[in-house]
């Protein structure tokens, strides 16, 4: 773990989680896995808050526990998963694109709570919705249940790993010290046949009344969850991959789209959903689809001829882009997707598009370049680019500091003479990418580091705000006039009100660029992984 | 091989004019710091991507954030309990939703994770010892000043006398308190130790006369007027 990625954690856990999570996920990111009593002594906090801590975290799957030989059990936290916090707005905005509200909420509560029963969820979930809605209307369970279900089936969620079952026999071992979760592949998506049935219920909006109110509330909600849950140990979890592979999916249509027509790109989507569930997410490329196939899957709405089709799959697989390739004859033409070759063409569109930005556009053309060409000599570089040498040896040293080019020495005597070695300039793709990854997580520390700076320095200012807020909503709960309603608004002065606006606006540039560098991320990260996965 | 041309002459081991130097051409300076913290930049970043796809991420990146303060998973460090309720407070009451403490599922975890159940089964004990020192220690102190202003110049063999009696009593439940606390958590050890430091001298308080009372005593007599 780089320190880039160890800080960003870090910050992300003491966003969300508070600061005693953050200071124990970073220190066992740090040291790796370690046992229980290790942890409490090396970060210093007392053992119950070490414990809540592990608790909250194991919740959220962030870290995992393993039981080692005698009986010592070692914690682990996983960095990337913490990092998925970052696109946790993505995949909820993608389930609402997908599923619209319900699915969206759905998503949402499992992201929140990390693991929950169906049923909870269900309930949560039909709560939540009823509330949106007009007076009178409820949400019913079962709409949500189908829902639920549509998401199961296209593995959008999935079963956490199950505790195995209780043995039989009454001279039992005592138990082990953890559980070991298991679970089968094929129960993965399996939903239980729960029979919920049931309303949503309106919260009611009471909170202003005296704190007398909330007490029964709370007594009759404990008492609600003493009933015993049908589903009781079934969890489930948002299945992180799948919206990688959709995300995935999506961006290489959009190359096409960008890249060719609309009618290719909607060939490429017919395929690339035909193998979603036949494909695993980290095939270098799909299953081979029939043109014939793909003729008859192809959405209702477009009525191409079956020849039509025939030229544009021609026409894709002959493409220099090489996302669509040709495997076969029969069946009309057998034709596969290379996810790979697609996976590196986005990440080096990146590439080039990031020294574009940075240096410039002839920076950017050597850039391409010496991609496309692999080696070039320094003379070299100066033909083919057409620009003048002493403008090109700057540029190349630029590139050079940054590291986004390599030099590769070949030697033509066994003394390796400078004077008698080629001097080759490259580009390395996967360290390249390596080090802008690193670049983008730094940048998004950075980006939170300053928006909690911004936060901080107006503090007072919010907090009046809020109070002002407060009040307001009391005194028109209980029915006051406009004059003292104006009054209070005017609580807030005219510089303070600037200061407020300017303060949201510079914390919302800040919260879209960390959303923004995140689909950065997003890209190089399957492409290394992707690569690392093929060496 | 030895291609160098004299000694002490300036040369470079390779051929300047692979990397693009031509001969006699200044190079350039050698950089002599690391590069600046904030660098300028050349050119200016492209703005942001702006549609309604980006603001609906934004509104839920920025609730979901706002939520996960309220649920339970979030521990905050405690902040000192204020001894002043401060108004400004009542009007930011936070709202916990689930007010419910989160409990997890017990059985998918390793069993030590589980709170200590012995701590309880001490707890009721060890407090009600600690409760009646601290009661007996409250009350003495109470007791002295009382006896001080009754008492005040009869008795002071007497007042002693009682002291050290209570003084006694405090201590022997101290050392229950000792027994008790050799399986204590960390945290608790703090007012024991409070506790400790200020019993541990065998001075009596109410024997060493540091001429507070001298003051009481010369104010006693103010009727008279000073001149």
């Amino acid at each position: 773990m780089t320190q880039a990625e160890i800080k960003l954690c870090s910050l992300l856990l003491q966003e969300h989680f508070g600061e005693i999570v953050d200071k124990i996920g970073t220190h066992l990111i740090r040291t790796g896995s370690q046992p229980l009593r290790a942890v409490v002594h090396d970060t210093g906090t007392s053992l119950d808050q070490v414990k809540k801590a592990l608790c909250v975290l194991i919740q959220h799957n962030l870290v995992t526990y393993q039981m080692h030989k005698r009986g010592i059990v070692e914690y682990e936290a996983h960095c990337s998963r913490i990092l998925r916090i970052l696109r946790y707005p993505r995949y909820i905005y993608t389930a609402k694109t997908l599923y619209s509200d319900t699915g969206e909420l759905i998503v949402e509560e499992l992201l929140l709570n990390g693991k929950m029963t169906m049923s909870a969820v269900v309930k949560k979930v039909a709560d939540r919705l009823t509330e949106t809605m007009e007076d009178g209307k409820t949400m019913d369970y079962s709409e949500v249940s189908s829902t639920f279900c549509r998401l199961a089936d296209t593995h959008f969620v999935q079963r956490c790993p199950l505790v195995p079952d209780p043995p039989e026999s009454a001279d039992a071992q005592p138990p082990p010290p953890a559980p070991t979760l298991s679970i089968n592949e094929k129960d993965m998506y399996l939903v239980p046949k729960l029979n919920l049935i049931g309303k949503g219920k309106r919260r009611r909006s009471s909170d202003d009344d005296a704190a007398g109110e909330p007490r029964p509330k709370r007594a009759k909600q404990t008492a609600e969850s003493k009933e015993p849950i049908p589903d009781d140990g079934i969890y489930w979890q948002a299945n992180l991959d799948r919206f990688h592979q959709h995300f995935r999916d999506q961006s290489i249509v959009s190359a096409v789209a960008n890249r060719m027509d609309q009618t290719s790109s909607e060939i490429v989507r017919t395929m690339l959903r035909m193998s979603e569930i036949t494909t695993s997410s980290c095939a270098p490329f799909t299953q081979p689809l029939s043109s014939n196939e793909i003729f008859r899957s192809l959405p209702v709405g477009y009525n191409i001829s079956k020849q039509v089709l025939d030229q544009y799959l021609t026409l894709l697989a002959d493409d220099p882009l090489e996302f669509v390739g040709k495997s076969g004859d029969s069946g009309g033409g057998m034709y596969v997707i290379n996810l790979h070759k697609a996976l590196a063409s986005l990440a080096m569109a990146t590439l080039e598009s990031i020294v574009q930005e940075r240096f410039g556009s002839r920076c950017a053309r050597i850039f391409r370049l010496v991609l496309r060409k692999k080696h070039l000599e320094q003379k070299q570089v100066e033909d083919f680019a057409m620009i003048p040498a002493k403008e090109a040896k700057d540029m190349l040293y630029k590139l050079l500091s940054e590291n986004l080019i390599s030099l590769q020495e070949i030697p033509k005597t066994p003394d390796h003479a400078p004077s008698r070695t080629f001097y080759l300039y490259t580009v390395n793709s996967l360290s390249a990418a390596r080090m802008l990854l690193r670049r983008c997580y730094k940048s998004i520390a950075n980006l939170i580091e300053r928006r909690q700076f911004e936060t901080k320095e107006n503090k007072r200012l919010l907090e009046k705000s809020q109070r002002v807020e407060a009040i307001l909503a009391s005194m028109q709960a209980t029915g006051a006039e406009e004059a003292q309603l104006q009054e209070i608004e005017e609580m807030i002065t005219a510089p303070e009100r600037q200061q407020l606006e300017s303060l949201k606006r510079n914390v919302n540039k800040l919260d879209a660029s960390e959303i923004q560098v995140d689909e950065t991320i997003f890209v190089l990260e399957s492409y290394t992984e992707s690569t690392m996965k093929r060496a | 091989m030895a291609g160098n041309k004299g000694r002490g002459r300036a040369s470079f081991t390779f051929n300047i004019e692979a990397i693009g130097f031509a001969r006699g051409e200044k190079l350039p300076d050698v950089v002599l710091k690391p590069p600046p913290l904030y660098p300028d930049t050349d050119y200016k970043p492209v703005p942001l991507k702006a549609g309604e796809a980006e603001e609906y991420m934004l509104a839920l990146k920025q609730e979901f954030r706002a939520t996960m303060k309220r649920t339970p998973y979030f521990m905050d460090t405690e902040e000192e309990k204020q001894e002043i309720e401060r108004y400004s407070k009542r009007y930011l009451k936070s709202y916990k939703e689930d007010d419910l403490e989160w409990v997890p599922d017990w059985r998918r975890l390793p069993r030590e994770m589980m709170p200590r159940k012995k701590l309880t089964k001490a707890g009721p004990k060890h407090q009600k010892t600690k409760g009646t020192a601290k009661v007996a220690k409250v009350m003495s102190t109470v007791d002295v000043l009382k006896k001080i202003e009754d008492l005040e110049k009869k008795g002071d063999e007497e007042k002693s006398d009682e002291e050290t009696d209570e003084k006694e009593g405090g201590k022997g439940k101290r050392k229950d308190d000792d027994d008790d606390e050799d399986d204590e958590a960390a945290d608790e050890q703090e007012e024991y130790d409070e506790e400790e430091q200020e019993e541990e001298n065998d001075y009596i308080n109410s024997y060493f006369d540091n001429g507070d009372d001298f003051g009481a005593e010369s104010d006693d007599n103010m009727d008279e007027a000073t001149y």
